[in-house]
């Protein structure tokens, strides 16, 4: 699997912003907190979160409302939304572009979109330094429907897989938090329970770092800029925060 | 330098032995902005940045250079005078975030009879009485325990610049020395304020002078420069001059 490539702090407008591209699919969020909330949106004790997610073409339908309730809710539990009562965390999710073969993958589009969603907003999230409890790492998982072979499932496909792959039978969309909670499922098609808990497990091997490497310092892990290859998200997270940090810390170096 | 940083995540659990330990007076723990304290005695990140910790104040806090101001008390801010109401001027310290209030009252020399006049978006430098997450902000201009302003008050002139919050906090801090000041300083007068919310207030008698030293001053901040860099920059900005 290839690591997303991001930009943090992209937009020099916004408090927090990241541009996101994975897969063929590129997004831009932009996080502005926390301000001021309008009075019928206030909470007494809580901070209120909006979450708008726009289409690359169009402007948006059911189904981008539908993304922005997931996302709400899936943000709202690793937000410490009590820090910060209220107040407003506005998050925006532009989808740039989309893989060309992913509305002919014949699998829900919202689904294949999702991770790369949550991604998104949580790198705008850090980039903002808003208070989280949390990290989020998300990773969708297809089974194909092949009557031959045995059918093993695919690990965060990308769309020319998925058309390759065709008929798919299920597609699922699990997000764990750094302390390897769930926090987000969404499954789709005909699956047994046997078959939803091995896509659970391979999307939290994906998901967490293994419990064997825990605490490994980030001096002498992952020195390869550019193209990284990992298998881990966790990872793959632990390096942006420190290409954002070393840029922030740059000045104490320059000379 | 480099090297010796530890990156943290949002809800890293911080090790008891990475924590400064309390010597002498100060026994208590404090901990910074970025750090969170759950009961009984762990103590987990909220934002990522670099883990900073000093020993002798026995604190503990992370560093991050990036988003929205937050207020504190004590900090020395720049406001801007969004309205008047009967007590109090209403003041941002960031755009679109709830009004602070700095009351009427609160400049040197300011009685009932002679209180200021301050219109809209009119600057003042003032520092943040106190700050908290279940009330809005309050300002004030002058030490409470002498009456005096101290520097603080109503800013006349100049142009202000935007620098990010890490910038500010460098030129705030008390052994602070840029070399783009120093050397710009030494050939041509002019006054700087820095407020903690990411605003630098520049007065340097004329337009030129104003614009080159805020130009610099957020070049130095977008590029990073070291000391020759700053230089170097310094050159220039006497040259333009």
């Amino acid at each position: 699997m290839v690591a997303p490539e991001v930009t943090l702090t992209q937009l020099n407008r916004a408090d927090g912003s990241a541009a996101y591209t994975h897969n063929g699919y590129s997004i831009i969020g932009a996080v502005n907190g926390p301000i001021e909330v309008q009075r019928r949106d206030e909470q007494p004790e809580e901070a209120t979160l909006e979450v708008n997610v726009r289409p690359s073409a169009g402007v948006g339908t059911p189904r981008e409302r539908h993304l922005e309730t997931l996302l709400h809710n899936t943000l709202r539990s690793i937000i410490l939304t009590r820090l910060i009562p209220r107040t407003l965390v506005q998050i925006t999710l532009q989808v740039r572009s989309l893989p060309e073969e992913d509305t002919s993958t014949g699998v829900n589009t919202s689904l294949t979109l999702l991770p790369h969603l949550l991604h998104t907003a949580f790198l705008s999230l850090l980039s903002a330094s808003i208070p989280l409890c949390t990290t989020l790492t998300s990773v969708l998982v297809a089974y194909p429907s092949s009557t031959t072979k045995s059918s093993t499932p695919l690990l965060s496909p990308t769309a020319n897989e998925l058309l390759r792959a065709k008929p798919i039978r299920s597609t699922h969309v699990f997000a764990f938090s750094g302390d390897r909670r769930l926090l987000l499922n969404e499954s789709d098609g005909k699956f047994s329970y046997e078959e939803w808990e091995t896509a659970c497990e391979m999307a939290e091997e994906v998901c967490c770092k293994e419990e064997d490497q825990g605490g490994v310092s980030l001096g002498d892990s992952m020195v390869v800029d550019g193209a990284v290859q990992s298998q881990n998200l966790e990872k793959w997270l632990r390096e942006v925060v420190r290409r954002k940090v070393e840029y922030e810390q740059r000045w104490k170096s320059a000379t | 330098m480099a090297s010796a940083l530890t990156v943290v995540l949002p809800g890293d659990v911080v090790a008891q032995d990475a924590l400064p330990t309390g010597t002498g007076k100060k026994k208590t723990l404090t901990l910074g902005p970025g750090l969170r304290h759950i009961p009984p005695n762990t103590v987990t990140t909220t934002v990522a940045g670099t883990l900073v910790t000093d020993n002798r104040k026995n604190a503990a806090l992370v560093e991050y250079n990036s988003g929205r101001y937050t207020p504190f008390a004590g900090d020395l801010v720049i406001a801007t005078v969004n309205g008047s109401a009967a007590e109090n001027f209403n003041c941002l310290l960031t755009p679109e975030t709830p009004p602070a209030a700095l009351p009427h009252l609160a400049f040197e020399g300011a009685t009932k009879k002679t209180r200021p006049q301050l219109p809209p978006n009119s600057l003042v430098y003032c520092r943040v009485a106190s700050a908290g997450k279940d009330q809005p902000p309050e300002l004030t201009c002058v030490d409470p325990s002498t009456g005096k302003g101290e520097g603080l008050g109503p800013l006349k002139g100049g142009m202000l610049f935007k620098i990010s919050l890490g910038m500010a906090r460098r030129l705030l801090a008390p052994k602070s020395e840029l070399a783009l000041l120093d050397v710009v300083g030494a050939k041509v007068g002019f006054e700087i304020t820095v407020g903690r919310n990411g605003l630098v207030h520049v007065d340097g008698g004329n337009v030129r002078t104003t614009l080159a030293v805020g130009r610099g001053i957020q070049e130095v901040d977008q590029k990073a420069l070291g000391e020759s860099g700053q230089r170097k920059l310094a050159a220039d900005v006497l040259k333009s001059l």
